[in-house]
């Protein structure tokens, strides 16, 4: 049963049609022209209960505008989203009981109150019982380490202790469908590794969650199942692991050599590999298909006939992939 | 789900004065951060009434009435118009941010929360120059109270007015402010102008002003009713069935901010799409 359904999703925003400069904004006082904008194309969506999805798109695709529709800030232009059977803009205050919501660009604390304040205030709003309230903050101090600034009045945190104060209050009400947009972004490594255990956590408890990120280290960390949004549709939706092995089709040796490499000398010799310069001018770059040849058969041949001083292995990164989903190289 | 409070999916009244009770505590809590800048504010607000009470005052010196009133009635009008535009800066004053909130997005998370938005937004900060407008508005309206010959007797028809008189103001603004809703822009010029129309036409007797203007400020944007028509009752230049008006206009104006507010929601397409 799905927990949140999509259908037909789309978005049009309308911009003024201006040229540019004092005169076009004069003339486009006088003669308002607009055109329309389609952020969201025709989106379906189906999310189970427990899933962890991660929304990834490059900039401008429409993921945030999502976002928005899903909880119930923007009506769609056209099609439907039903959270939990519910209408989420036109049912706005029973869907906020059951969804939390946190974008990373922006902060729900209030600015000139503790962190503990705004902690209390959405406490009330969301009518948590106290015996609820305390577990959950003791358990997000235990996971994100809220206590060392719970006293600390919200303008006076630094990034990632704001993003942490931040998830606490998305996560304050026990929502059983969490939508972060951005959660990790200009966060320093360590508060990104305590950010993605303390989601992962969250994921096994069985909250549903949709992640955005730009970092394709928090969706690979955090959730099985991917949609890749481009243009405002979708363009691969389904669950990671098949992402990888249905594109991830090739794997590459660094070779380290003695001397001075002829990349084409060696593509000649070896022309079922693709062959690259790499950094340094001994450094060469194999790349083979994985079906055709076996690592070790790959190994075996370039070590017996080029005896290289080293060498490392890589694997391509879901990230190149999808940096060539995004370039339309891939589709599926 | 363990929570058991408040899971009916409705709002209460009850939880819609709660959320907005406690947040507005908050913020007063948050005034302490900020001692110099709250006397500061203060301060101001008492200033900018200390100045009307000196033009009235130096004004009496030499005339003996305005359109038939004395110096103390004026002073009742003044000092009611300042407690009521001093308690939308300590009941509202978030709604001033209303253009910004737009322009920026911050209307979003406030969409996700199971409150209503015009009072998440209302109690998102306090102006602190309300506590001085409101201090010295009583000061006025007291003195000028005791100086009209109003006694006890009318205390209870002045507490209805002062009450109506903050809902109505305070619904005026916040309808002003959502205008921000459709004409993007940070400031809120419309509720300047309106608080420019009460600062010109309000201290003054109506009397004084054309026919149009009574019309426009008692039936179309009825700041009349904020202190000219309950004052007025209370000193008798207009007949006691006029007080109807004044609960009756509170409730339009109250209506018509949320309706106002509302639609401008319908339309908030966010920011950064």
């Amino acid at each position: 049963m799905p927990i949140l359904e999509a259908r037909s999703l789309t978005k049009t925003f309308r911009r003024p049609d201006k040229a540019s400069g004092f005169k076009g904004a004069v003339k486009h006082l006088a003669q308002r022209k607009y055109k329309n904008y389609t952020a969201v194309d025709g989106i379906d969506l189906s999310i189970d209960a427990g899933e962890s999805v991660a929304y990834v798109g490059p900039n401008g695709a429409g993921k945030s505008t999502t976002v928005k529709l899903l909880t119930g800030i923007l009506k769609p232009t056209e099609g439907t989203v039903r959270v939990m059977g519910r209408d989420p803009h036109t049912e706005r205050i029973a869907n906020a009981h059951d969804i939390g919501v946190l974008f990373g660009q922006r902060t729900q604390l209030w600015w000139d109150l503790p962190v503990e304040e705004s902690l209390k205030l959405l406490k009330h709003m969301y009518g948590v019982s106290d015996a609820d309230y305390k577990a959950r903050i003791a358990k997000f101090d235990e996971l994100l380490d809220l206590g060392e600034f719970m006293p600390a009045l919200a303008r006076t945190l630094s990034l990632g202790q704001r993003m942490r104060a931040d998830l606490a209050c998305a996560l304050i009400h026990a929502p059983k469908m969490v939508y972060l947009d951005e959660p990790t972004i200009g966060l320093d490594i360590s508060v990104k590794d305590r950010l993605r255990a303390f989601l992962r956590e969250m994921v096994n408890d069985g909250t549903t969650l949709l992640l955005t990120s730009h970092d394709l280290a928090d969706i690979e960390e955090v959730c099985e199942r991917i949609i890749v949004i481009d243009k405002g549709a979708v363009a691969y939706d389904g669950p990671i692991t098949e992402l990888k092995a249905h594109y991830i089709t090739t794997k590459a040796v660094n070779l380290y050599l003695e001397d001075a490499v002829d990349v084409p000398a060696l593509a000649e010799k070896f022309p079922e590999f693709t062959w690259a310069a790499g950094e340094a001018p001994s450094e060469v770059t194999v790349t083979y298909e994985s079906a055709r040849f076996s690592t070790a058969e790959v190994l075996g041949s370039l070590t017996a006939q080029l005896a290289p001083r080293d060498l490392s292995l890589s694997e391509p990164s879901i990230e190149d992939v999808i940096r060539r989903l995004y370039a339309g190289e891939l589709t599926r | 789900m363990a929570d058991t409070i408040a899971r009916d999916r409705s709002l209460t009244a009850r939880h819609v004065g709660g959320v907005y009770g406690r947040a507005l505590v908050a913020q007063i809590r948050a005034i302490t951060e900020y001692p110099a800048d709250f006397w500061v504010m203060a301060s101001a607000g008492v200033m900018w009434n200390l100045l009307q009470f000196a033009f009235l005052t130096v004004l009496f010196a030499t005339v003996p009435d305005v359109a038939g009133w004395s110096y103390h009635e004026m002073l009742l009008l003044s000092g009611l118009l300042s407690v009521a535009a001093g308690s939308t800066a300590l009941l509202c004053d978030g709604v001033w941010s209303t253009g910004q909130m737009v322009l920026k997005g911050e209307i979003d998370y406030r969409m996700t929360r199971p409150a209503p938005v015009v009072v998440q937004v209302a109690t998102t900060h306090i102006g602190m120059q309300g506590f001085g407008e409101v201090a010295f508005g009583l000061v006025m309206a007291v003195y000028g109270w005791i100086g009209a010959g109003l006694g006890l007797a009318a205390a209870p028809v002045g507490v209805l007015a002062l009450v109506c008189a903050v809902v109505i103001e305070c619904a005026l603004v916040t309808a002003f402010c959502a205008v921000n809703f459709w004409i993007k822009g940070p400031m809120s010029n419309f509720a300047f102008m309106l608080i420019d129309l009460q600062n010109s036409a309000m201290t003054m007797p109506l009397g004084l002003f054309p026919s149009g203007v009574r019309i426009v400020t008692m039936f179309v944007v009825p700041v009349a009713f904020v202190n000219f028509v309950p004052v007025a009752v209370l000193t008798g230049h207009l007949s006691g069935w006029w007080l109807v008006g004044t609960p009756l206009a509170a409730l339009a104006a109250l209506l018509a901010a949320v309706g106002v507010f509302r639609l401008g929601l319908r339309s908030y397409d966010s920011a950064g799409h």
